[in-house]
């Protein structure tokens, strides 16, 4: 039997998963952050098909494990999709394009997207992306537009898409000496270690810190650093844009 | 103004110019100099108060925190040189130390020193210390190199963007310290204007209220909470008690649960947007500059294909420096110094007792005075001159570079070469720079590795020069010797520590420049008046102390019972005796003494080898143990101390054996 996926639905999974990564599983904590749009009908109708689990008492809710497999969907695709507006289509209002985008995909064009984003592994704001099949298989795919800063040749410059990174104090330090999204690097050596040039000041630094940089493939131009731009989103790489372009007015044609 | 010897590390501020005209009623107003490691901060702290703190080419020159009176303009003021700051969100204990003083003394003024060479990123710290709501004032330091950058800034623009005063400088050269004491009375409080949304500032100050009521710098401290600084909480906990903040807590976790996202993230985006408009409005970047020689030769030098050949180019330097340079300084000295006063003395035909004294073989001038002015000084001068060019020119940090993959390896991590490059100046300064490292298990075995088999300037010049005497094959017998010493003890000392996770190697390399002259000069001069100082004293006093171990028989007494070891287990002779207890009280005096062997043919040339090893590693002086003591806490020091000195002669009698095996006698 076709299950009923709307998009009302969903967006109770997805409290459902938010308060997951909270650890939190109380009832009237759901209801409070859902306000209005809370319908304990749509509970009910989790319940019944097994992607909810309820307390006898009703005061407890969490997501079995079907349901979890669709909340890691729905949010994956939500927050790639922030990842996309952010660092190619020049930002605008994130949640509110990312909340259409994550109903309407399937999960391969999600994978798609997420190699072509060369497997990112936070949203901008921080929060982490649940992984996809294409991030398991690791593969470094001639698709992929970003790529790990690793895989510049020294003398070669690039604009910085995002950095993977879970350790706050090594980002806030790097984010100190202005390496950040947007920000062209010019690598100066790989060996025997690596040292980038950023805002004028040469950085050595670690594989381990380098490899969790990335950036666009192709930036316009081969020697961009220290180029005099406010880092801006102008330098969209043509190919995805239209890429992206093409599947918005086809979705909306 | 009146040049005040340098006495480092002192807390309590003391007169350095004469100020004889200033009112002594009211208390001075305080200013911090604050800003990137490496942006000049104690080079304007020396300009502003002739005092002299150490200043070189390298990230984390200054340790501790230095203050000064001055009076300027009839008004005086404390001048406060602290180390590096990237952030008033911490990573190491050393920032800690800056960030404590600016919350708890509260200084009047800020002066930032920004370096051209990291200009936005130097922007950054500014919106954070203009949320202090402290009067601040700029200095734009190092303008020279910002020019050759092809790089200009408006400093008007700047000034009226920020609305505080900008004083161009180079204060390596004396340059704009007119404009600075100009604008330091006119510090003004500054606009901050960098806002983190509705939703954050209700955050923010919501936080701020629920703070203890007696915490300067609400505003800030709730910022920095939001970001979760983990030094703050602990350190609130600790000066508050949890019921104390239990308002503050709660506050912080319901806004935690009610923003969504990465709270310390949106707090760096905004900042990083209102660097990127300051910039874009200020800085003016002249296109097409070539690079220089400088970019190019700092290219090479931390490659390995060029860097390698520098490195040993160097070396070659320094040693043909220390050998010919201070060899003929030394003749030089004898010539118009020490011959003509032991001509003079012997004309008096003293009783032998007095003229043992003076000028017989533990004599106070001849091993005392005689040893440290003319054996060691000249060496020192010259060691400390080259050495100050190495610091001033950037060249350290690039070698970090070029050596760390090879560091790494025996167990050195990256961030703590720095350390042990620097423990060849002087090792107790290099453990004190250990502080910067967050891991203690990297701590424990670079504060180790700097300790034991390093020389520092002190021995390595006078080692190097005793070897030359030998021959060139001592010299590279010695170091390769000290080198698998140091790398067996990094390994042994890798294996057994147990340590949490590695950390991550992120550094910022200085550009290299030409060193100035006027600074290595004067920077030489310090060293060998703190030398001269410290040492010189000590020098006569072992001397005396010597002289009287000799006339009482006691050291007759020594040498009989130290026999198996000294002559048995490590080969050499008796006489070396005297030289371990000079180098007790201080290791230079020793080295003179074993050159004064050398030339007399009293050690061979395995027993020459064997000698400079041996005061090498034998013990760190007392000031590395102090240093180690204050780091690491004085078990720690105990403990080294006595792992160095029971290694050093195992590991010496063990060289003594291969040494024989290969070389014969």
């Amino acid at each position: 039997m076709p299950m009923m996926r709307n998009v009302e639905q969903d967006e109770h999974i997805e409290q459902l998963w938010y308060m997951k990564e909270q650890n939190v599983a109380a009832m009237d904590f759901l209801k409070k952050a859902m306000e209005h749009a809370f319908d304990p009908k749509i509970i009910e109708g989790l319940v019944e098909i097994g992607w909810v689990d309820m307390a006898a008492d009703g005061l407890t809710v969490r997501l079995t494990e079907a349901g979890e497999a669709r909340a890691r969907q729905l949010i994956r695709a939500h927050r790639l999709a922030e990842r996309l507006i952010a660092d190619v289509l020049g930002g605008g209002d994130l949640e509110a394009i990312a909340c259409e985008f994550e109903h309407i995909v399937s999960p391969e064009l999600v994978n798609g997207i997420c190699t072509l984003l060369g497997h990112p592994k936070e949203c901008p704001h921080g929060m982490p992306i649940p992984e996809g099949d294409c991030c398991k298989l690791a593969h470094k795919s001639a698709l992929s537009l970003i790529i790990p800063l690793t895989d510049l040749k020294p003398g070669e410059s690039a604009r910085i898409a995002y950095i993977n990174c879970r350790n706050d104090q090594q980002i806030h330090k790097l984010e100190g000496l202005c390496i950040r999204p947007g920000v062209i690097v010019k690598l100066h050596q790989d060996f025997p270690t690596y040292v980038i040039e950023c805002e004028g000041a040469s950085i050595a630094l670690d594989k381990g810190v380098v490899a969790n940089i990335s950036v666009w493939k192709n930036p316009r131009g081969n020697d961009l650093a220290g180029a005099d731009k406010v880092p801006g989103k102008e330098a969209h790489p043509g190919a995805l844009k239209k890429f992206v372009d093409a599947f918005f007015s086809r979705k909306t044609g | 103004m009146a040049i005040s010897p340098a006495e480092s590390q002192q807390d309590q501020p003391h007169e350095a110019s004469g100020s004889a005209g200033a009112s002594s009623g009211a208390s001075p107003r305080k200013v911090a100099l604050v800003g990137l490691p490496n942006t000049g901060k104690t080079q304007v702290f020396n300009n502003l108060t002739g005092e002299y703190g150490l200043v070189a080419n390298y990230p984390g020159t200054t340790i501790d925190i230095r203050r000064s009176l001055v009076t300027i303009k009839a008004q005086r003021y404390e001048i406060i040189d602290t180390p590096g700051l990237r952030s008033l969100y911490i990573h190491s204990e050393e920032e800690v130390a800056v960030r404590d003083m600016i919350f708890f003394e509260k200084p009047d003024i800020i002066v930032q020193c920004i370096d051209a060479s990291q200009y936005k990123q130097s922007l950054l710290l500014t919106a954070e210390l203009l949320e202090l709501g402290i009067p601040m004032v700029l200095v734009l330091n190092a303008m020279d190199d910002m020019s050759r950058h092809g790089l200009g800034v408006d400093a008007a623009q700047l000034e009226k963007i920020l609305a505080v005063p900008v004083a161009g400088s180079v204060a390596l050269h004396g340059l704009g310290q007119e404009d600075l004491t100009a604008v330091i009375g006119k510090a003004k409080k500054g606009r901050r204007d960098v806002t983190y949304g509705v939703k954050i500032e209700n955050s923010l100050r919501e936080l701020a209220l629920a703070l203890p009521f007696d915490l300067e710098f609400k505003h800030k401290i709730a910022t920095l909470l939001l970001q979760n600084d983990p030094f703050l909480e602990k350190f609130l906990e600790n000066k508050f008690g949890t019921e104390k903040l239990a308002p503050a807590r709660a506050v912080l976790n319901a806004v935690r649960h009610q923003v969504k996202g990465n709270l310390r993230q949106i707090i760096s985006d905004r900042r990083n947007q209102w660097v990127d408009t300051v910039a874009a409005a200020v800085l003016k970047k002249q296109e097409g500059v070539r690079q220089g020689l400088s970019f190019h030769l700092t290219q090479a030098s931390r490659q390995p294909l060029l860097g390698i050949p520098i490195f040993l180019f160097l070396m070659a330097v320094v040693y043909l420096a220390v050998v010919y340079v201070s060899g003929a300084l030394d003749k030089f000295i004898n010539f118009i110094a020490v011959t003509p006063v032991t001509r003079f003395i012997t004309s008096f035909s003293l009783p032998a007792f007095w003229n043992d004294l003076l000028i017989g073989n533990h004599g106070i001038l001849t091993l005392g005075l005689f040893n440290a002015i003319c054996t060691v000084l000249p060496i020192l001068s010259v060691f400390f001159f080259i050495f100050g060019c190495f610091e001033d020119s950037g060249y350290i940090t690039n070698f970090t570079v070029l050596t760390k993959n090879v560091f790494e390896k025996i167990g050195i991590p990256g961030n703590a070469i720095t350390s042990l490059v620097l423990g060849f100046g002087c090792k107790t300064m290099a453990t004190l720079s250990t502080r910067s490292l967050t891991i203690r298990k990297e701590q424990y075995i670079a504060v180790f590795l700097i300790a034991f088999a390093i020389p520092c300037s002190a021995q390595l010049g006078i080692s190097m020069a005793i070897l030359a005497r030998v021959g060139l094959s001592a010299f590279v017998i010695v170091f390769a010797a000290l080198v698998v010493c140091e790398v067996g003890a990094g390994l042994f000392l890798n294996t057994i520590i147990k340590g949490k996770e590695a950390s991550w190697f992120i550094q910022v390399i200085p550009p290299l420049r030409f060193p100035s002259l006027r600074a290595v000069s004067r920077k030489t001069y310090h060293r060998i008046l703190d030398f001269l100082k410290e040492a010189l004293p000590i020098f006569l006093l072992s001397a005396v102390g010597l002289f009287i171990f000799e006339k009482t028989g006691l050291l007759a007494m020594t040498k009989q019972a130290m026999t198996p070891m000294i002559v048995n287990w490590m080969g050499l002779p008796k006489d070396i005796i005297d030289v371990f207890l000079l180098a007790l009280a201080r290791r230079e005096a020793a080295a003179g003494l074993i050159l004064k062997m050398v030339d007399s043919g009293a050690l061979t040339y395995v027993q020459s080898i064997l000698a400079v090893v041996v005061t090498t590693i034998s013990f760190p002086c007392v000031a590395n143990v102090i240093a180690i003591g204050r780091e690491m806490g004085w078990k720690t020091a105990v403990i080294m101390t006595a792992l160095i000195f029971v290694s050093s002669f195992l590991l010496v009698g063990g060289l003594r054996w291969i040494l024989v095996l290969f070389l014969g006698h």
